[in-house]
């Protein structure tokens, strides 16, 4: 145990007389820039990933066109549909439209204005 | 159990600048003196150091503070890139011989620490890689058994076997150095 404890204390100080190993001139600032390139990568990748999915997007809707075009139809489709579901609801107040499975059917099988077919559906 | 660095870890994860220069700043001369020793080579060491802080910034962002202490990771990622790249050594190049020659101290220093420093760090050198990081762990950055072997990933038991048999060899390969000789027994 003694000898166990006397290699410990020499292993010490032996470590504790090793010289630092000093980083090269600029070293830390090499760190930093790299952060930064990563950082940098990590803002442009999230933009780059969403600008590739509208790019897609714009392909199947009108290839070959620039990115203005279909985002311009996009945005005139948007603003057509809203402008007319501002106006359509009080359009389908005056004259309801419809029909409902509990309320009875306007016709009948036995109604006599019917046109009048036989067996054979002749009239 | 309070990190200290916790918070800067999750700054930096969020584009933080000055707290990923805080990180830099606090355990890049510890990381790279532990490298160095592992690796022998101050080229191969700072490159292991650029590859494990690549690594917390990629995982910074993922960052659980309570589920374990930063720096036990920091110095996992840093040992296992050791590891890797002394695995990726085809044979011990010569070039390494050389390279233990730069551990010479600043020219403001006396020859003999110059020796001296020579003497350990080829003694140090010549351990198998796990007692190296034993000892390293333990004596050059004062880390307890429990922590040590956390970062090791294995047993404190197989820890403590580790650094008795490291600290035997080196004081057998120290033998020889006289200003040694009546400092540890």
């Amino acid at each position: 145990m003694t000898g166990d404890i006397s290699d410990k204390v020499f292993a010490q100080q032996v470590i504790a007389r090793l010289p630092p190993a000093a980083p090269s001139p600029g070293f830390e600032a090499a760190l930093l820039a790299a952060y930064d390139a990563w950082n940098d990568a990590r803002a442009n990748g999230a933009w780059a990933a969403w600008k590739a999915g509208l790019r897609r997007f714009s392909e199947i809707v009108w290839p070959g066109a620039p990115l203005w075009a279909p985002a311009s139809v996009l945005a005139a489709a948007l603003l057509m549909g809203a402008s007319l579901g501002a106006l359509l609801p009080a359009a389908a107040n005056a004259e309801p439209a419809g029909f409902s499975l509990e309320q009875p059917g306007s016709f009948s099988l036995l109604s006599s204005d019917l046109p009048q077919e036989d067996m054979d559906g002749r009239s | 159990m309070h990190d200290p660095d916790a918070e800067d870890v999750a700054k930096a994860g969020r584009g933080d600048r000055s707290a990923a220069a805080r990180l830099i700043g606090r355990h890049t001369p510890k990381l790279l003196t532990m490298a160095r020793r592992m690796l022998g080579s101050q080229a191969e060491a700072e490159d292991a150091v650029q590859e494990v802080f690549l690594r917390l910034w990629t995982h910074a962002g993922r960052w659980q503070p309570g589920k374990a202490k930063f720096e036990t990771w920091l110095y996992r990622v840093a040992l296992n890139q050791c590891y890797d790249r002394l695995r990726r050594r085809p044979t011990a190049p010569l070039e390494d011989a050389a390279d233990v020659t730069d551990d010479a101290p600043p020219p403001d220093a006396g020859l003999d620490e110059g020796v001296l420093g020579r003497e350990i760090a080829r003694a140090l050198d010549a351990l198998p890689e796990r007692q190296r990081a034993a000892i390293l762990l333990c004596h050059f950055r004062e880390l307890g058994n429990i922590e040590a072997a956390e970062i090791m990933g294995i047993s404190v038991e197989a820890l403590e076997s580790l650094l008795a048999r490291g600290r035997r060899t080196l004081r057998s390969q120290l033998a020889h150095v006289k200003d040694l000789a009546g400092d540890g027994a």
